[in-house]
């Protein structure tokens, strides 16, 4: 073959080298594309590589032979390449990386020897092939995020083939199946990196480098970007690219050949700060894989967890490639190689100098002796270089995922802080005993498996979940819980001086109201409207009308069943008004001065409305019944409702209240055995007894003793009743004492009430005393002041038997 | 995980024993590597703790992967007071034994309960009609 005969021959002229060049690139096509290749139909063979491009599968492309012959020519390109090197006039380019570059740039000079080559149509297609082939072999979750740019790659393509390398003459294999599709609970990975979602370098190179099969990968940058658009050949097995100098270390040449490797064909960006694409990241992450067998398929914001330090970040001009070629590890944001080998905010930051200029690299390179491994090493790259301060323990056992030394960075970083923050004591103890807990479990490697960053991804889910518009009407338990727990608290200060414990509460995130209204979807130049139905405006399934029965069908059953029904309805519509103005004073705190009268009006109506429901409405009507109060206190709720709401009632509708409830107090406590509920209303009972004045107290007693019996009837059922229940009698007992308090308060009281009041009094002890003691309820209080009101009345004898009664 | 503010952020090293209360009644000790928002949950070195009166025995499990749907609770064990428990470390052997004989007690006395509504003609409704919890 020709390529063998490619003379090496330093002394030949490079134009004369070239010209065999040419020889040998149409032998490239022909084994590309014509009858050398094993695929003999080119068109088929384009077009698988056209659809690896468009789907991102990457077709294993005749891979044996061709590679062979890949290796061959490879052999002779290096021989090229070496050549052409040495027009190079600056000889302070050892680095191989350097030359390669340089090799790149050169090829940009106008009028440059390289010029036949590259600018061939033959070349360029021959370069739009593997770049086809290599640009999307496999898709991640920015292929979601970022619109489609194979259209633009190929434009890309066009500017920087020039100065690529024309590195394969086969169609680029990428071994490994694409990686696909994100595991779902993995974070986007444009969140983090909001720079770079211009144009749109969508796809990865696998990340599961399968070493020996790959051959290229391509790098499409969009070009507007700082970073040149570079896509980037990467030979697979151009071991021997350029004899290394340094040892079993992995020259960046050999970098090249890796997979994923993120060698970026342009030696100098244009002295901005290599801002990374996704692409590139992701090749910098997974180049870091490629030295791990462990190539986990998952993508996942980890890996960009460091890179997006990377942001504009400037790197020497020298050797970005040099810098991105050090597989495994993250560029750091400072820059330079400095936090190279450590974490990025607590970076070993004098080990690696700033690389000055290109003499330097080579300094680094050599600091790099373990972090480039041959490429077959299975193990995750260790980290341990000598100029660590602290070494990193190598993993032996990492199985599984991908950017293992990213995350023993992190790690360190983590022990890092934690051992600052516990030597500097923060919390005292707790500090210090964490520390030498620190000390004895340091080697924990499964630690921060989750980044910082993802945490914050699901706490910020967590996060929105728990936004509001209205706290108390979302979360009306935990917001009254806390504000009890913060009462508790706040008393508990007052009263002792211990230490206030800190009491973290979450701080949910408030959203302002929106008012969206919805609008139909409406089309232009549709006639009518169309009738698409969605979750705002749902499409009537059901036509329900409402029938109302006739009063004569029904039986008495029926009746008493509805009769119930419209109470329950009634009770229930009161108690939402009941609700209503129990949050007004939590409104009325909220809203701004201008409406608060109108809240004032609001709630006093609402209470009218209250009132009249428990009273049942017909203002007309002389309110003689009790039927409508009854029924509702009838059912439990309602007896609940009526103890709510008589704090908001006013005074004299309170006492309407109270006396129709004893007026009817036998029948209720008849209504109540099972469930007793009355007690409940005692407490309200007694505020408003408070507050009455003795005309009514003495009514009351009337009313609850029914007196206007005839007082010589021996019996008085309904005081027996109401002597013999819990409720009714602490209800009496409270009203008497109320009247005791009252009589004994203010002497002037009217002679009428005297006599009414000495009456009802004597009445009453005289039915106390006549009940047997068994019988007796037992009250849920005694007031004190009862007996010196039936001092009053009886004689000693009967005092003291009441007094054992009670 | 970082909303609540704490000395240390959340899962990180040094790494927290968590204890996991899943629904169906098993408790789950462990190191919680990872966590996602459906509260998915990547227990590490898990044990299994089964609870019988004072006695209680571990299971060592391994890797656990929990779907967030079972997780009823999860919560941070402090180291310190784990070891001062009223609880009684046995084999695992004696717990199963222990449970088992739980159940078998807990098992007759169902019987015997069904077997009474029955003669009192009532009917038990089936566990399957009813709701899980």
């Amino acid at each position: 073959q020709s390529l063998e005969d490619c003379p090496l021959d330093e002394d030949e002229d490079a134009f004369q080298a070239l010209g065999e060049e040419d020889e040998d690139i149409d032998q490239f096509n022909d084994d590309t594309f014509g009858a050398g290749a094993v695929d003999d139909d080119w068109q088929e063979a384009h077009e698988r590589l056209a659809e690896l491009e468009d789907k991102g599968v990457p077709s294993r492309d005749p891979d044996g032979p061709v590679g062979n012959d890949g290796d061959v020519l490879g052999d002779s390109e290096d021989a090229l390449a070496e050549r052409l090197t040495r027009l190079v006039i600056d000889s302070d380019l050892e680095d191989p990386a350097i030359m390669q570059a340089v090799h790149t740039s050169g090829h940009s000079q106008p009028g440059a020897l390289n010029s036949s080559i590259w600018d061939s149509s033959a070349v360029l297609r021959r370069i739009r092939g593997p770049l086809l082939a290599q640009e999307m072999p496999s898709v991640s979750v920015l292929d979601y995020a970022l619109p489609q740019r194979p259209p633009q790659a190929r434009e890309e393509e066009r500017d920087p083939s020039e100065r690529a390398l024309p590195r394969r003459s086969s169609s680029p294999i990428i071994g490994s199946p694409p990686v696909r599709a994100v595991p779902i609970g993995t974070p986007p990975k444009q969140a983090a990196i909001p720079n770079f979602n211009q144009q749109v370098p969508p796809r990865f190179p696998p990340l599961r480098g399968v070493r020996d099969a790959s051959r290229g990968v391509t790098v499409s940058l969009p070009s507007s970007q700082i970073l040149c658009p570079k896509p980037v050949h990467i030979r697979a097995t151009m071991q021997q690219r350029y004899p290394t100098p340094y040892g079993e270390r992995m020259s960046p040449n050999q970098l090249c050949n890796v997979p994923n490797s993120s060698l970026l064909g342009h030696p100098f960006p244009h002295s901005v700060s290599p801002v990374l694409t996704h692409l590139q990241r992701a090749q910098l992450l997974g180049g870091a894989q490629a030295l791990s067998s462990h190539q986990a398929g998952r993508m996942s914001p980890s890996q960009f967890a460091r890179v997006s330090g990377l942001v504009g970040s400037p790197l020497p001009s020298v050797n970005p490639k040099l810098l991105q070629g050090r597989v495994g590890q993250m560029m750091p944001p400072a820059g330079g190689f400095r936090a190279f080998f450590g974490a990025p905010p607590a970076p070993p930051p004098s080990q690696l100098p700033h690389p000055p200029g290109p003499g330097s690299h080579l300094q680094n390179l050599r600091l790099v002796p373990s972090l480039s491994r041959p490429l077959p090493c299975s193990r995750c790259p260790p980290l341990t270089l000598p100029a660590l301060p602290r070494p990193q323990v190598f993993r032996p056992d990492t199985t599984h995922l991908h950017p293992q030394h990213r995350r023993l960075l992190h790690q360190r970083q983590q022990q890092n802080r934690s051992q600052h923050r516990s030597l500097n004591g923060s919390g005292g103890d707790r500090g210090g005993h964490r520390s030498s807990h620190q000390e004895q479990i340091r080697k924990d490697p499964y630690a921060n498996l989750m980044l910082q960053r993802e945490k914050d991804w699901v706490s910020k889910i967590q996060m929105m979940q728990l936004q509001s518009t209205d706290p108390y009407l979302d979360d009306y338990y935990y917001q009254n819980y806390f504000q009890k727990l913060e009462k508790l608290a706040a008393a508990e200060e007052v009263h002792g001086d211990g230490p206030k414990k800190e009491r973290t509460k979450l701080i949910t995130p408030q959203v302002a109201k929106l008012e969206h209204t919805y609008k139909p979807v409406q089309f232009e130049g549709s006639l009518g409207k169309l009738t698409v139905s969605s979750v705002n405006n749902p499409r009537k399934m059901i036509d329900a009308v409402v029938t109302s029965r006739s009063e004569d069908d029904e039986t008495k059953e029926k009746q008493v069943r509805d009769k119930r029904r419209q109470t329950l309805v009634t009770i229930e519509k009161t108690y939402s008004l009941l609700l209503d103005v129990e949050d007004y004073e939590r409104r009325y705190l909220l809203s701004l001065e201008g409406e608060r009268p109108a809240l004032m009006g609001e709630r006093k109506q609402k209470i009218c409305d209250m009132y009249d429901n428990l009273r049942g409405k017909a203002p007309g009507q002389d309110r003689l019944s009790d039927d409508h109060f009854m029924q509702i206190m009838c059912i439990r709720k309602g007896k609940r409702l009526v103890a709510r709401i008589l704090p908001f009632l006013a005074p004299e509708q309170a006492a309407d209240v109270l006396m129709a409830t004893a007026r009817n107090l036998p029948f209720l406590i008849k209504k109540d055995s099972q469930d007793e509920v009355l007690p409940c209303l005692l407490r309200p009972f007694s505020h408003v007894l408070y507050h009455l004045p003795l005309g009514t107290v003495t009514s009351l007693v009337q009313q609850l003793t029914n007196l206007p019996q005839s007082a010589a009837a021996p019996t008085n059922p309904h005081l027996t009743a109401v002597l013999q229940n819990k409720f009714g009698l602490s209800l009496l007992y409270l009203v008497l004492s109320r009247g005791e308090e009252l009589q004994s308060s203010d002497t002037n009281t009217e002679l009428i009430q005297d006599n009414q009041w000495t009456e009802l009094m004597l009445m009453a002890t005289r039915e106390l005393l006549r009940i047997p003691q068994g019988v007796l309820a037992k009250p849920v209080s005694i007031p004190s002041n009862l007996i010196s009101l039936f001092s009053r009345y009886v004689d000693q004898q009967k005092l003291n038997l009441l007094e054992t009664k009670l | 995980l970082a909303a609540l503010p704490r000395d240390r952020p959340a899962l990180s090293f040094p790494a927290e024993k968590h204890l996991v209360l899943l629904r169906d009644g098993r408790t789950l000790i462990g190191f919680l590597r990872s966590i996602d928002q459906f509260a998915n949950l990547v227990l590490h070195q898990t044990v299994e703790r089964i609870h019988v009166g004072k006695k209680y025995g571990d299971i060592p499990r391994g890797i656990f992967v929990v779907r967030g749907e079972n997780v009823v609770l999860l919560g941070e064990i402090d180291l310190e007071k784990e070891s001062d428990t009223p609880l009684q470390q046995v084999s695992i052997e004696e717990i199963l034994e222990e449970q088992r004989v739980e159940l078998q007690a807990k098992q007759e006395s169902e019987k015997l309960k069904v077997q009474a509504l029955k003669e009192r003609g009532l009917s038990v409704p089936r566990a399957d009609t009813l709701d899980e919890y």
